[in-house]
């Protein structure tokens, strides 16, 4: 998985009594390698009751979760400087996003 | 309003009195109509997706106008990214619907006019461009779909406009008035033109000062007094009155082109973007026509489908590890991506022009397209050879649900006995549908002729070639000074 890891998100709900805000952005799907909307109904059915999933535009999201088609990862994601963003381009990267939520929550 | 949702679009057609004819009738509700309600569901598409935040990236822009969020079919390009953007949207919405979605040529209208607008008022001091961007505020606030009008009857081939017999075989100007000019014509090959809101008119091919007259550009409601359509005849296309979906391959999208007819319609003068500057018209259609064949990028999508279709089909045959149908499956995907490849390079070589806007690469617009007219016909007949004969011999899905044939078509036409017999006639229904029925229209003959036949490109790409350099290089290596 790529993308930035800031402290920030590291110390969000430290004793994992509370969900995490998840706001997901998608890249224009022009050509995607996967089914993004399937991925991400799958990383929200593994999260229940880890991670509620916010509207991008909402401004609530505590990490950014941008959903790339492929690894051009061209996402607009210029409104979002300053929060903690995760990057998936394939399965792979859902399921590291997965663990790392898992992983705090757990904490 | 900036951004009609698909329930809003269908809705705002309803409103439109348009005059259209079909079979020698009069349409009176053209949404409504089974032939052409799945090419208004296929325009549709392109205001739906803009609303879903999987596709926003690429289906909406912001207005340089106004700053506001807008569908990208009304914007005008700022930038190498929207060019590329544009090319992928293209891609995007052919794959979604399998057909021509026919809203592109509206918005490389818009782009071409607010180049050639923002030229000719340097020139002379005319005010075209303001007119043109009060326009295009009204049409990006109310999110329309323009049909981009170019192509002329064009009568004697061998004439220019004034010399030809019947003068209305060219678009003209027949009255010059207080408030606006009257004008006559038709244009011909009109993809779309009946779920349009708008059209723009533009002259279809170089002009002289002898054919001033016929060197005009506006805009008008697609319902103005005057305007009338006759919509044309695709392969198939009455399977859409049958009762049964399957027939129709697609079951969900379509297109359609029709004859507009102008027949002494007025333009008030705030929607003229052109009128006597004939020495532009030249200009405009080689604007416009680059922009229209980088939109072809649209068959790379219609493509996926016919490649995803060739490849279940094998599988439903159970020939798809042969290796001479896996060379066959990489073949199309090669052509397939070749074309991509063309679209998105003459975006990321465009420039900007004066007015601001991007225009893309001229030379590689052309050589994509000049590609287009090609490899759609090799991965339809690689698809054809892939499907076996049975596309073209298999029986109705009336037969299929007939309780007298039905069983023997279960029993001989079932391949792969995991397979109902029922998908296999699907997916052949949809390479039928795409390689000779109605989306043959647009994923072969318009890839052909829409945006200019082939020549058109030669004489492009010949005009835009750079030899001497070329000449330099291989001089230069050889040892000739």
């Amino acid at each position: 998985m790529r993308g930035r890891r800031s402290s920030r998100f590291s110390g969000i709900h430290p004793e994992g009594s509370m969900p995490v805000k998840v706001a997901v952005k998608y890249c224009g799907g022009c050509n995607p390698e996967y089914d993004r909307i399937a991925l991400v109904e799958e990383i929200e059915e593994k999260l229940e009751g880890r991670a509620v999933f916010v509207s991008p535009g909402s401004g609530d999201g505590e990490v950014i979760l941008a959903v790339e088609g492929c690894k051009t990862a061209c996402a607009d994601l210029s409104r979002f400087e300053g929060l903690p963003i995760r990057i998936i381009t394939c399965r792979e990267d859902a399921h590291r996003f997965i663990r790392e939520i898992e992983d705090k929550s757990s904490r | 309003m900036t951004m009609m949702t698909a329930e809003q679009y269908e809705e705002s057609l309803r409103h439109l009195n348009l005059k259209v004819y079909m079979f020698g009738k009069r349409v009176e509700s053209p949404v409504d109509d089974p032939i052409i309600r799945p090419s208004m569901k296929a325009v549709a598409e392109t205001y739906a997706l803009a609303h879903r935040p999987e596709y926003e990236d690429i289906m909406t822009a912001t207005s340089q106008i106004t700053d506001k969020k807008i569908n990208r079919f009304t914007h005008i390009h700022q930038s190498i990214d929207d060019l590329v953007k544009k090319s992928k949207m293209g891609r995007l919405l052919g794959r979604c619907t399998g057909c021509c979605f026919q809203r592109c040529v509206g918005m490389d209208a818009l782009n071409a006019l607010s180049i050639v607008t923002f030229n000719i008022d340097e020139k002379y001091g005319t005010d075209y461009y303001k007119r043109f961007l009060a326009y295009l505020e009204y049409v990006q606030d109310k999110d329309l779909t323009i049909d981009g009008a170019m192509t002329d009857p064009k009568g004697d081939r061998r004439l220019p406009p004034h010399k030809q017999p019947d003068p209305d075989h060219f678009l003209h100007v027949v009255e010059e008035r207080k408030d606006g000019i009257v004008v006559r014509g038709a244009k011909a090959h009109q993809t779309g033109a009946v779920n349009s809101h708008e059209v723009i008119v533009m002259p279809t091919i170089a002009m002289r000062e002898e054919d001033q007259d016929y060197a005009v550009s506006f805009a008008l409601p697609s319902d103005a007094e005057g305007i009338l359509y006759i919509i044309g005849r695709q392969s198939c296309d009455t399977r859409k009155l049958e009762k049964g979906l399957m027939d129709r391959g697609n079951l969900l999208f379509g297109g359609h082109e029709a004859l507009v007819v102008f027949d002494h319609v007025f333009v008030p003068w705030d929607r003229v973007f052109m009128y006597r500057e004939f020495e532009f018209a030249g200009q405009l259609v080689e604007i416009f026509a680059s922009y229209h064949r980088q939109s072809y990028a649209c068959k790379v999508g219609v493509g996926d489908v016919l490649i995803g279709a060739a490849q279940t089909i094998a599988e439903y045959n159970g020939t798809d590890r042969a290796s001479h149908i896996r060379d066959k499956i990489i073949e199309m995907n090669h052509l397939n991506e070749t074309l991509y490849c063309g679209c998105i390079a003459c975006a990321s070589e465009g420039h900007r022009e004066p007015s601001g806007t991007y225009a893309v690469n001229t030379l590689l617009a052309n050589v994509h397209k000049q590609n287009v007219t090609r490899f759609p016909y090799e991965v339809s007949r690689l698809a054809q050879d892939i499907a076996g004969g049975l596309m073209v011999t298999l029986p109705s899905e009336d037969d299929l649900r007939s309780p007298e044939t039905g069983k023997w078509l279960e029993k001989y036409y079932r391949a792969d006995p995991g397979v109902p017999t029922e998908h296999r006639m699907h997916v052949l229904r949809l390479i039928e549908n795409l390689t000779l029925g109605t989306a043959a229209v647009g994923y072969l003959t318009e890839s052909m002729h829409g945006a200019g036949s082939p020549q058109a490109q030669r004489i492009m790409i010949a005009r835009n070639l750079n030899m001497q350099e070329k000449q330099r290089a291989a001089k230069k290596l050889c040892g000739i000074e």
